[in-house]
């Protein structure tokens, strides 16, 4: 019936390799984290007073200097560490509680999916922004926080997901097969379930990690991070509190913005990779499209293509 | 002979995949002469759905008509433009689909539906809409006063009747049928059947009848296709084919399921000699019910699904526990093998009496004993994991091997529900398998434990008709090596007889009549249990039909 003899997992793996979209979300990503991880080696000090502030871009600073003539390209680089950082930290972390406390509730039922639920619906309905920036600022500043704080206003919504998706799933045959041969729950919900699973749990990780960057840089830029370090989001700050708009230094704020652009971009082309590879009927149509004439395409109505070779 | 009310010369459609282009209809031709019932009828994956939704050029991508003539008055449908294929639907040809409950919208009322197709495609207007909607529900039986009711309010037959009405609206010359009853149960079944029958009489339109069910089709068509693999195997009159048929496929198709009246002649399954039970039951059931409470914000309703239900099994015997959709069978299934908690009453294994509503946590060794067998094997197998990881898990969580012994077990458990070279298939995915394939897994899963008793819910259903006999060997020679008891539940009296010693009939979550299973069908005592009977027997069309007859007489 079917060639493949793969597991699902080699399957995904190769699919989204040969995916256009996943393939370029891939290596942009890439080449974030390589430029974070061996930046401190290439840039010069993004902290050392440099040069004149507000230089434009010459060939001894390619991206100009800032507001305390600082180099803009080693602030751009630097900053991505603490960002990406805090940002997929705070992806995983969502996801992790998601599934946790979403999978329980959904696989269990009764009176500890009655409170779970409840406790899910609290934090949907709690405000997140106002809560985010009176948490931010209240604790001392600092990559821990922003992540906790990130985690804690975004966990719910996909614990949610998660749990609606286990309900689905604790009612299919066979999870109750598993359970007529004795298989304890914990291992249903983490051998059984999850890998069923997996491009939920993958698209929320992408999801929340690109709300933890957005939501992260916003915090930063409202001064609610420490100022003191060097991130995308302190940077924005510092380029707004120099009036970069009014005297025209787009090269301050630009660099970090498009990265914060780019990286976004990038995560939802992944997103879409798996959604195509894991939703094989998407790919089929393309496939489709992509062999027949053009004009014959009317919705609706099956094409007919002759071929007489 | 006239010239045909349809004509399909050479039909050939492909499933376009980044690959080579799947061949889902190959070369296929027939023609339809007016008046008459013509039957197609296939397994899952012949292409018989194919064919027919490429006459009505619905077929959704990724598929691509590649050759072919299909001519209905003169025109081909496969060169004209794409807006006048929008017209002759519905106006030529009509369709009614298989499941009438995603057929029908839930949010219109049924009188919105069939005027929906009216004001469309015909010129009629205001009140002769109003008036043809009333007139195709009369032809129906159904009453004007559900002219207002949702789909949700209308049972499977009448939902399916109301979608035969909407295919009626318009008179077209020829109404394609696919699978029309197959999601119904067998007595509305065969109401409908000869209700189909009753309006073509009065009305004289054609029928183009798809099934997979070729021993239905024989009851009512006058003329028979096969397919099998996207070709046509053989075309002949009902007459021919009912004969025996000449190609080896449509005998194996015939021949593959058994009947539920008169004397036992076909598929005889390996029955031990002499039936050695037991003296003390195995399972004991006492008084049993379960009710399920849908409990809303401001009230809420308790449906009884088990109602009171005890029986004893023996040791070694085979139990046939038929009912119809709704009729609880499924939720004692659940309930004897432990995923739900019964409401109340008492399941006593091996004399056990510990009360099953009070315990906590099934003990393992419940779960050792007891196994059940699912109907839909793409269902009660996990695709992510191998045929291996199925076959294993059991093993290692009851410690029934070690390590060094697992493989070659699990190959010597495949091997005896026929799965050879058990190494190969040990390696494979569920879905690269076929459906026959899936459920021998799942038996050779439910057997790997050793267990007393085996539950087996309609685990031929789901399966093409001529792999059924098959499944239904492989418990009854389990039966013979194992010593094992075994409760099959079906819908389905025929099959429930040739394996069951004895049968209960179930209705509305109550036991109605219980048997031997030779005494059940040869003299049923219930009045449900006759009309069972009747709908499962061939030639029972002729006495439905009477039956209207007289109604109207008198």
């Amino acid at each position: 019936m079917n060639q493949l003899h793969d597991s699902i997992f080699v399957r995904w793996v190769t699919g989204i390799i040969q995916n256009r979209k996943a393939k370029t979300g891939v290596v942009i990503i890439f080449i974030f984290l390589f430029l974070a991880l061996l930046g401190p080696l290439m840039t010069q000090d993004s902290t050392a007073f440099l040069s004149t502030p507000l230089s434009p871009p010459s060939s001894e600073h390619l991206l100009g200097t800032n507001g305390q003539g600082q180099d803009v390209l080693a602030q751009t680089i630097i900053g991505s560490r603490q960002t990406l950082l805090v940002g997929f930290a705070t992806g995983i972390l969502v996801v992790f509680i998601g599934a946790l406390i979403g999978g329980i509730s959904g696989y269990y039922g009764g009176k500890i999916d009655d409170f779970l639920s409840l406790l899910i619906n609290v934090f949907l309905v709690m405000p997140g922004l106002p809560l985010m920036v009176i948490l931010a600022s209240w604790l001392p500043p600092g990559p821990a926080t922003l992540t906790g704080v990130l985690v804690l206003t975004g966990w719910a919504w996909n614990a949610r997901v998660i749990r609606s998706q286990m309900m689905t799933f604790r009612s299919r045959d066979f999870v109750s097969a598993a359970i007529v041969s004795g298989e304890r729950n914990i291992r249903i919900i983490i051998v059984e379930i999850m890998p069923r699973m997996l491009s939920l749990l993958a698209s929320s990780f992408i999801g929340a990690s690109i709300y933890a960057i957005g939501a992260q840089v916003g915090l930063e830029f409202l001064g609610l991070g420490d100022v003191s370090t060097v991130t995308w989001g302190t940077n924005l700050y510092w380029a707004s509190n120099d009036m970069a708009l009014l005297t025209g230094s787009w090269w301050t704020f630009v660099p970090t913005g498009l990265s914060i652009a780019i990286v976004s971009f990038a995560l939802t082309l992944i997103n879409f990779g798996i959604d195509e590879v894991t939703n094989p009927r998407l790919i089929a149509e393309r496939v489709w499209r992509a062999n027949i004439p053009t004009k014959k395409i009317v919705n609706g109505v099956t094409p007919v293509v002759k071929s007489h070779e | 002979m006239n010239k045909p009310l349809l004509s399909i010369e050479n039909l050939c459609v492909n499933y376009i995949t980044s690959g080579r282009p799947i061949k889902a209809v190959n070369n296929v031709s027939f023609e339809i002469q007016e008046g008459e019932i013509f039957g197609l009828v296939g397994e899952s994956g012949s292409g018989k759905s194919t064919v027919i939704q490429a006459v009505l050029r619905t077929l959704p991508p990724p598929a691509v008509i590649t050759d072919g003539k299909v001519v209905i008055n003169d025109k081909d449908i496969l060169s004209i433009s794409d807006t006048e294929v929008l017209k002759y639907r519905w106006k030529e040809i009509s369709i009614v689909m298989q499941s009438a409950l995603n057929a029908l919208n839930p949010v219109l009322t049924i009188s919105e539906q069939i005027e929906d197709v009216l004001r469309e495609h015909s010129s009629l207007q205001g009140q002769a809409i109003q008036d043809r909607t009333e007139e195709l529900l009369s032809l129906i039986d159904i009453d004007i006063s559900r002219l207002d009711s949702y789909p949700h309010q209308l049972s499977g037959g009448m939902r399916q009747r109301v979608v035969i009405a909407i295919a009626l609206a318009l008179m077209p010359p020829l109404i394609i049928m696919d699978e029309p009853t197959t999601a119904l149960d067998v007595i509305v079944e065969r109401e409908i059947i000869a209700k189909i029958i009753e309006l073509r009489k009065n009305l004289g339109f054609t029928i183009l009848f798809i099934t997979h069910d070729l021993n239905l089709l024989l009851e009512f068509a006058d003329r028979v296709a096969v397919m099998k693999n996207g070709k046509l195997v053989e075309m002949d009159s009902a007459q021919n084919i009912r004969g025996g048929g000449k190609h080896d496929y449509t005998q194996k198709l015939i021949g593959s399921l058994p009947s539920a009246s008169g004397p036992r002649e076909r598929g005889m399954l390996s029955k031990p000699e002499n039936l050695s039970l037991g003296s003390q039951p195995i399972l004991e059931i006492q008084n049993l019910s379960k009710s399920f409470i849908d409990s809303g914000i401001f009230n809420s309703t308790s449906i009884d699904v088990v109602k009171n239900v005890s029986f004893q099994i023996y040791p070694g015997e085979i139990i046939g526990l038929v009912g119809e959709s709704g009729s609880g069978k499924s939720t004692i299934a659940k309930l004897i093998a432990r995923l739900i908690r019964p409401t109340s009453g008492n399941i006593l294994l091996n004399g056990n009496n510990k009360k099953v509503s009070e315990a906590q946590k099934v003990p393992l060794e419940y779960r050792k004993q007891v196994q059940l067998v699912f109907q839909d094997p793409f269902g009660s197998l996990n695709s992510v994991h191998t045929v291996f990881h199925h076959l294993a898990r059991p093993l290692v969580r009851h410690r029934l091997v070690t390590k060094q012994n697992l493989f070659q077990t699990i190959i010597e458990n495949l091997e005896t529900v026929g799965l050879k070279p058990g190494e190969a298939f040990a390696r494979k995915f569920p879905h690269e398998m076929s459906g026959g394939e899936r459920q021998r897994v799942a038996i050779a899963r439910a057997l790997s434990l050793n267990p007393d008793l085996i539950i087996a819910d309609e685990p031929t259903s789901m399966l093409d008709v001529s792999i059924r006999m098959e499944i239904l060997e492989i418990f009854a020679r389990m039966r013979i090596e194992k010593n094992l008891t075994i409760i099959f539940i079906t819908h389905d009296l025929a099959s429930a007889r040739y394996i069951a010693d004895r049968i209960f009939v179930l209705h509305n979550g109550s036991i109605v009549e219980e048997n031997s299973a030779e005494q059940l069908i040869q003299s049923p005592k219930e009045e449900y249990t006759k009309q069972l009977i009747k709908a499962a027997s061939p030639g029972w069309l002729e006495s439905l039909s009477l039956d209207n007859g007289d109604m109207k007489n008198a």
